[in-house]
């Protein structure tokens, strides 16, 4: 069994998730089985402006451990986490990190995800 | 003028609004523009290259598509999103199916994608197909603010019918001596003489191969592989990786 345990900067309650990898994914957003992914799939929603397709940062998340059960960055999260406010060593967008192991991750929803940009 | 972009980190933008559709354009069978005009009396603000977040109502579900703008934050129109017909796509199948007067729903605008400023450095647009949306708007604010650099933008599309804006873009090659078009078709026709093979090639030959300047900015958009084929080719090449932006959909 993976779980996903989701701490919210804001200081909302947290949630976890136990979760069957070969049940992944669970909806359409985001990379099939991604931390997106299992969090709609389960009721808990996460802000994903474009889609879970990549090209916005609003799903960013913060991981605080199990980050070796996540599929590696590619280089377009990493293009765009450089423009995520908050960004830390261990950002992820929520849309691109998959579960790949069982196990647990803790992620951090920071309490900004927005890159709103305007005059 | 000193003109300041700040990023704002507040909760409107994920405030949801409603839009009532004032008019759609059929480009093609497969591409049409919707006219929004959102349902409130303050402006709406975004940067060139910016996109909406559509909440869409399909099957009992919200669906959460983004669509680029196509217009220009200075137009007085209302607010433009261009979009093709994907095949089993849910969102583009729900828009086909609205007419004039509907209403939908969204948040935004979103997006990093952008273009505020005129580059400090020769522009180059690589625009695929349907990605010509965000990418026209970026040129326009560039050329609003005359551009002191040149500005050349690579068009490719399969055939001429699938050419976007096609007049405002010939235009701009008339009245502005800095911007230079080129484009780029794969099934081209007799009446309109284009470049042959593809973007990727004519990229590494004229802005790898052919000189070794690196200062360039490259602004590239369009569906599937070959934007991350383009990114890799020219930062591979020795441009800046700031200086190479994309959005692939």
């Amino acid at each position: 069994m993976a779980t996903l345990r989701i701490l919210y900067e804001t200081g909302d309650p947290e949630k976890t998730i136990e979760f069957d990898l070969d049940k992944a994914p669970f909806q359409h957003d985001g990379q099939p089985g991604s931390i997106l992914d299992v969090m709609l799939g389960h009721g808990i929603s996460l802000e994903h402006a474009c889609g879970g397709n990549c090209a916005c940062t609003t799903c960013h998340v913060i991981v605080k451990s199990g980050m070796a059960n996540l599929s590696e960055n590619e280089e377009t999260e990493d293009d765009l986490l450089d423009r995520a406010p908050g960004l830390t060593p261990t950002s992820r967008l929520g849309c691109q990190a998959v579960f790949e192991k069982d196990g647990e991750v803790v992620i951090i929803v920071p309490r900004y995800t927005i890159n709103q940009q305007v005059k | 003028m000193i003109r300041l972009l700040r990023v704002r980190m507040s909760t409107d933008s994920r405030q949801v609004s409603e839009a009532t559709i004032e008019r759609i354009v059929e480009h093609n069978p497969d591409t049409r523009s919707f006219f929004l005009c959102p349902r409130t009396d303050q402006r709406f603000n975004f940067v060139p290259g910016q996109f909406l977040s559509l909440q869409l109502p399909v099957d009992g579900k919200i669906l959460t598509r983004p669509y680029s703008i196509a217009s220009n934050p200075e137009d007085e129109e209302p607010l433009e999103i261009c979009l093709n017909l994907v095949p089993g796509g849910q969102g583009s199948h729900y828009l086909f199916s609205l007419g004039v007067g509907d209403s939908v729903n969204f948040t935004g605008p979103w997006g990093t994608f952008t273009l505020d400023q005129a580059p400090a450095a020769e522009g180059i647009f690589l625009a695929d197909g349907i990605g010509i949306v965000p990418i026209r708007p970026m040129i326009h604010r560039a050329l609003m603010q005359n551009a002191q650099f040149s500005l050349r933008l690579l068009y490719s599309t399969d055939c001429e019918q699938d050419l976007l804006y096609r007049n405002d873009i010939e235009m701009w090659t008339r009245q502005y001596v800095q911007f230079s078009l080129e484009i780029f078709l794969r099934h081209p026709s007799e009446r309109r003489p284009a470049l042959q093979g593809s973007l990727l090639e004519y990229v590494e030959d004229r802005y790898v191969k052919r000189d070794e300047d690196r200062s360039r900015c490259f602004y590239i958009c369009g569906v599937g592989a070959q934007v991350t084929q383009l990114r890799d080719l020219l930062r591979g090449a020795g441009y800046q990786r700031r200086a190479v932006l994309y959005e692939k959909w």
